[in-house]
């Protein structure tokens, strides 16, 4: 059986994923505070990082490195409510590739997996 | 915690330093003007150790392989042995062919380079007051059409550079050049696309030489420039750009003030995004180049991936000033 990436369409999808999932989050207003300021060249590129890794792709992020990357966000007050939004936002991105609803939700497991690394906890 | 060495000398830098905050805390005079890896004034080589990836970037490649990298965002891992570099190499003379203002606090500077001078119109040159007084300017010419370089400059308040250039630079003088960098340029595929070009103040001179070198390779798809400011005398190309309209049907030309009573189109009071979205209805398929004032640019531009235009289509060169960081 093919893997959950392959199945999703792997780094082309993640291509494809990438911009209509930071258009959502850059207007959802739970959420797109915490990137007011950011280099949005360098952002992408972080969420095409995080798509591929929550798409079951290769990567090679760390826990730390999750830690290190939103310690200046818990400090401003990211928590639960935000990932929340985030999940959601990912899972609306697939349903709108027409990604199978199983599939939808190993990705949200899989980036609920390192909540507690981003929340620093 | 690691170290450089520079002159001989140990340096021990903490934990997030950067070379050049390090070097400057001991005294070193190490030329820099933005401290934000952009303007490539602080331009240092390495002799030994790993540059990290970060602050090479935006470099070419061939300065790349010598281990030429920007102090102000170099923050290395392990000990880094580093030098100076010859600033002669990377400068050279030019000479002032026009000096006139444009406009009440822009200069017209036209400079004609001592040897041949390489560049893409709407990239940025260094411009040096002396060997460690360096600012950026956007280049407004098009080396295949223009045989001298063309700068707008704006005058900045107690700006030690602008104000130099605007009151003692005169026509017959020398200043010195550095090599011309930045992403923000015309690319030749998709000549059938529409593009906009925004600007403010003078980020409209690598506007205008992206506009008319995309005239020159053969641009197919409709070029609208849009230029944003203050009052109606800061339009400060209103007559070139309104002939460069009437040469080019494909070319339109928009000016955006805001405060001006008695204007008539393509004069408009309209908030500078609100003309964007008007005449970029539909931005996804649409090429954006966005140049100027640094919150203004950023604003432009998420506004416009909101709104459907591809993070691919957005060309942009906020204008980072000294002052800023």
């Amino acid at each position: 059986m093919s893997s959950l990436f392959d199945r999703i369409g792997g780094q082309v999808a993640v291509d494809t994923a990438v911009e209509i999932f930071y258009r959502k989050v850059l207007s959802d207003d739970r959420i797109n505070g915490f990137f007011d300021g950011v280099d949005m060249e360098q952002q992408v590129n972080k969420q095409k990082g995080f798509l591929t890794m929550a798409f079951g792709g290769p990567n090679n992020y760390t826990s730390k490195d999750m830690r290190d990357g939103h310690k200046h966000l818990v400090a401003r007050g990211l928590n639960d409510s935000h990932v929340d939004a985030v999940i959601e936002l990912l899972g609306n991105t697939l349903q709108e590739l027409e990604v199978a609803t199983e599939d939808i939700q190993s990705v949200a497991d899989i980036a609920n997996s390192v909540r507690d690394d981003i929340l620093n906890r | 915690m690691t170290h450089i060495i520079f002159n001989d000398k140990h340096i021990d830098l903490e934990e997030q330093q950067t070379v050049l905050s390090a070097l400057l805390e001991q005294g070193h005079q190490i030329p820099n003007s933005c401290r934000a890896g952009v303007c490539q004034t602080c331009m240092m080589q390495a002799l030994e150790g790993n540059v990290p990836a970060k602050a090479q970037e935006g470099l070419k490649d061939t300065l790349k392989a010598q281990g030429y990298f920007l102090a102000c965002s170099c923050m290395p891992q392990e000990p880094l042995h580093v030098r100076t570099v010859d600033v002669n190499m990377l400068r050279s003379p030019a000479t002032v062919i026009e000096h006139e203002l444009f406009a009440e606090g822009v200069l017209h500077l036209r400079l004609k380079p001592s040897e041949a001078f390489d560049y893409r119109a709407g990239q940025y040159i260094t411009l040096w007051k002396d060997s460690v007084l360096g600012r950026n300017y956007s280049l407004a010419s098009v080396v295949e059409l223009d045989d001298s370089i063309a700068l707008h400059i704006r005058r900045i308040p107690d700006g030690v550079i602008s104000n130099w250039l605007h009151d003692e630079i005169k026509v017959g003088d020398t200043v010195d050049i550095q090599a011309a960098t930045g992403n923000c340029f015309y690319l030749p595929g998709s000549p059938e696309q529409n593009m906009l070009l925004a600007g403010t103040g003078t980020g409209l001179a690598p506007l205008i030489g992206i506009a008319r070198d995309a005239l020159r390779q053969g641009h197919e798809g409709d070029i609208h420039l849009l230029h944003g400011a203050r009052q109606i005398d800061d339009l400060y190309l209103h007559d070139t750009l309104m002939n460069m309209a009437q040469e080019h049907p494909q070319f339109h030309y928009h000016a955006n003030v805001l405060q001006a009573e008695n204007i008539t189109p393509p004069i408009s009071k309209n908030p500078l995004m609100q003309q964007i979205s008007e005449v970029a209805a539909e931005p996804a398929d649409w090429r954006f180049y966005l140049c100027g004032d640094a919150p203004i640019v950023n604003t432009m531009k998420r506004n416009l991936f909101i709104a459907g235009a591809s993070m691919t289509n957005i060309y942009s060169d906020p204008f980072v000033s000294a002052n800023d960081v």
